[in-house]
């Protein structure tokens, strides 16, 4: 059974890698996610959705090398701007300019470009074997759930995304995920073919495309954003030679491996994208630290450890994608969106309809993560180049990126008519603290949250029972809960009372022995 | 994302709103059919399309209203009259006028009068190139005087456009001319160039920058047109005489 999958594994990669235009794709992909990782205001997400207009006619193949490989280029490009103009080109790689900035500096901007690059690399490597490692027990997991428990996992989606990404009060970040699941109401309900929330308006019989409402989420609200507030890109420092650091890399393994794990276990739960991965490894590297008064003065290990762990990220999100059809992170997200377009459903069956798909996926990122690696240290200085274009001459063409993506997937204006409204109150939201991801993921799973909680319904003729009689629902059931009560006020002073007895009982304990 | 003081008492807005919306989306789902027969099939409440939207409905209301309960308890009574009274006073038209603020309805506008205007009427290329040649002008040259002349200019192009073709004027000359919305276009890209120029006649600083502008305006369409029309064939959202010049050179049996 290994053999056969490590057979099936090198077989992709070989076809991928004899075929010129698979390379060529590949290294054009992976540029192009660099370039647009590298300049702030443009992310990786929106990158994914631009491309996925691309590769629309493409084979399925050709196209998800195409989406990866901008996606895993995108993520680890966020570092150029960090390190050099200390502004992150993503949010992914907000973490890396604590210390990547100081360290350029000094005048070693290239050794931190040459160590992000390693780095990213080595967590998307990381990331790939936990893919190939985890999905099929997942897969078979899964496969035991039933409606109950799909309905209650969409939810726990939704709730544990708003939860973590709201950047202000959490009710929000709740608020945006159940809009999101509005959205998904729209349209004639899969069971029963009735128009709901149409208004008469036939364009919306099918219910509302979920690419042009990405597009519109994630596109639109970024060109505002930068163009009203007259965004500028600041002086970059000077980049030396690019050095891939492999004795530092080779110095820090088991940090390395810290940080690769937390990225893919934050990739792994919903909506949750990489900056918070970034963050996190960065400060479980600080608090780990010998030394952690060296954090934020040019610290390798804290570049170290934000770049393994938001590239392990992408790994890590495409988990839970295809297992259970649930996004990781919103390039993620963006990624569901275009392999629905190319008639590829992510879930517990994918490894029966199509059985080499994770290996594919698998393969692909490996190649990616070289790919990245081979771009980062040839043309990091040319790349850092696009640092100096100005953000009002590359947000109008992104515009109309947006506005010809959004027509092209399915041919249809009525999806530009859709993209613009959605651009701008998401725009609104954004400013009002709201976060964009949950909505997003409620788009995505309302259509399976709807159709589960019917059907479960359905088959327990009406009764709410089985959440609580089947292991699994009254898991997720639970932790449901305790997110939600976790909010409350007299939870947080309850919790608050029992840490300090707990910490007093230990503390007592530990002055008895002394 | 704003200050958190001018959050929460926006919050109060929000929440109110959303929790309106909840409200709508109940009612709304309340129409469909529950138990009643639908299809000729005899429903029962949990196979009822409403059930979904009016749990979703529900929560909507119940989040919305708590943030707003959260926002009127962090805000307090004598802010909150402030706060109405900066919605009804001068503060608020300053507000309104602020550069940023007309920076935003730039953007808005632009992208309204492409998207509904513009590009389901007009060849996608001479579209494109209007819309970009406006806007990367309104914000590239980077000064808040010339946005709002282009602006005013873009209003005043955006409302001929849309009369030429809600009166049917377009259909009345066609037979004359063939594709008059995009000769029109054409003659406005003219228009706005000669109009521009005048604007930066004094201002040698920014001539390069607006020769930038219209390269950019001109370049980018083309070849992001030429790459979705040509090598990956999808048609444009509305094909006029650029798109049929383009394909009587592309499909030429040389």
């Amino acid at each position: 059974m290994l053999l056969e999958r490590l057979s099936t594994f090198l077989g992709i990669i070989f076809n991928l890698v004899s075929d010129p235009a698979s390379v060529a794709i590949l290294f054009g992909s992976v540029m192009l996610g660099i370039l647009f990782g590298a300049m702030p205001g443009l992310t990786s997400t929106l990158g994914v959705a631009l491309l996925t207009a691309l590769t629309y006619s493409m084979d399925t193949q050709l196209a998800m090398v195409c989406l990866l490989a901008i996606y895993v280029g995108g993520t680890y490009g966020g570092s150029y701007a960090s390190i050099l103009i200390n502004i992150p080109g993503t949010a992914a790689a907000a973490a890396t300019a604590l210390d990547g900035y100081p360290l350029a500096c000094k005048g070693e901007g290239g050794r931190a470009i040459g160590l992000t690059t390693t780095a990213s690399a080595i967590g998307t490597t990381i990331s790939m074997f936990f893919i190939v490692a985890i999905s099929p027990i997942i897969s078979e997991f899964a496969l035991e759930f039933t409606s109950f428990e799909f309905f209650l996992l969409a939810f726990f989606g939704i709730l544990i995304s708003g939860t973590l990404t709201s950047p202000d009060l959490v009710i929000k970040g709740w608020i945006s995920g159940f809009l999101g699941l509005f959205l998904a109401c729209v349209g004639r309900d899969q069971l029963q073919f009735y128009p709901r929330f149409t208004f008469g308006i036939p364009e919306l019989e099918s219910g509302i495309e979920v690419v042009p409402v990405l597009i519109g989420a994630f596109g639109i609200p970024q060109i505002i954003e930068v163009l009203k507030d007259k965004f500028q890109i600041g002086k970059a420092q000077k980049l030396q030679r690019i050095i891939p650091e492999i004795g530092t890399v080779v110095r820090n393994v088991p940090a390395i491996g810290r940080s690769a794990m937390i990225g893919v276990g934050i990739g792994a739960v919903p909506g949750i994208g990489e900056d918070i991965a970034g963050w996190v490894s960065y400060g479980t590297a600080k608090n780990t630290s010998k030394h952690p008064e060296t954090f934020g003065k040019g610290e390798l290990k804290g570049v170290l450890a934000s770049e393994t762990a938001n590239n392990a990220c992408v790994g890590g999100a495409m988990i839970p994608l295809l297992n259970l059809g649930i996004p990781g992170s919103p390039p993620a997200a963006m990624l569901l969106g275009a392999l629905m377009l190319h008639g590829v459903t992510p879930g517990p069956m994918i490894t029966f309809e199509h059985p080499t798909f994770i290996t594919e996926v698998a393969a692909i990122l490996l190649l990616a993560s070289c790919a990245m690696w081979v771009t980062g240290m040839i043309l990091a200085k040319q790349v850092v180049k696009v640092l100096r274009i100005p953000t009002q001459i590359f947000m109008p063409i992104i515009g109309v990126l947006c506005i010809i993506g959004s027509y092209s997937l399915g041919l249809n204006i009525y999806n530009l008519y859709l993209m613009l409204p959605v651009g701008i109150i998401c725009y609104f939201l954004t400013a009002m603290g709201y976060p964009i991801a949950p909505l997003v993921i409620g788009v995505i799973l309302g259509p399976m949250a709807d159709e589960n909680v019917r059907r479960a319904l359905m088959v327990s003729q009406g009764s709410f029972m089985p959440v609580f009689q089947r292991p699994v629902s009254l898991i997720l059931f639970t932790i449901i809960c305790l997110t939600i009560i976790s909010q409350f006020g007299w939870y947080k002073r309850l919790m608050g009372k029992v840490k300090k007895r707990l910490l007093d009982v230990f503390r007592r304990q530990k002055s008895s022995t002394h | 994302m704003l200050e958190k003081d001018t959050l929460r008492k926006a919050d109060i807005f929000s929440g109110t709103l959303i929790f309106l919306f909840g409200l709508f989306v109940v009612t709304q789902a309340l129409k469909m059919p529950m138990k009643d027969t639908y299809g000729g099939v005899q429903n029962v409440w949990y196979v009822s399309p409403a059930i979904f939207p009016l749990f979703i409905g529900a929560i909507i209301s119940l989040l919305g209203g708590t943030l707003t309960v959260i926002a009127l308890t962090s805000v307090g009574k004598k802010e909150l009259a402030a706060v109405f009274g900066y919605l009804a006073g001068p503060d608020l038209i300053a507000f309104l006028r602020r550069p940023e603020t007309i920076r935003f309805y730039a953007i808005v506008l632009i992208f309204c009068s492409f998207i509904f205007v513009m590009v389901p009427r007009i060849d996608f290329f001479l579209a494109a190139v209007l819309f970009l040649m406006v806007f990367i002008s309104m914000f590239y040259l980077d000064d808040d005087r010339l946005l709002k002349k282009i602006l005013i200019f873009f209003i005043v192009i955006s409302i001929l456009l849309l009369l030429f073709f809600t009166t049917k004027f377009d259909a009345l000359i066609s037979p004359a001319i063939s594709y008059p919305g995009d000769w029109l276009t054409l003659m406005i890209i003219v228009t706005f160039v000669v109009y521009s120029r005048r604007l930066l006649k004094n201002r040698m600083d920014l001539r390069r920058k607006y020769r930038t502008c219209l390269i950019l305006a001109i370049v980018a369409p083309f070849t992001v047109g030429i790459i979705f029309k040509f090598l990956l064939l999808v048609p444009m959202p509305f094909e006029g005489a650029v798109v049929e010049l383009l394909d009587a050179i592309w499909y030429y049996d040389y």
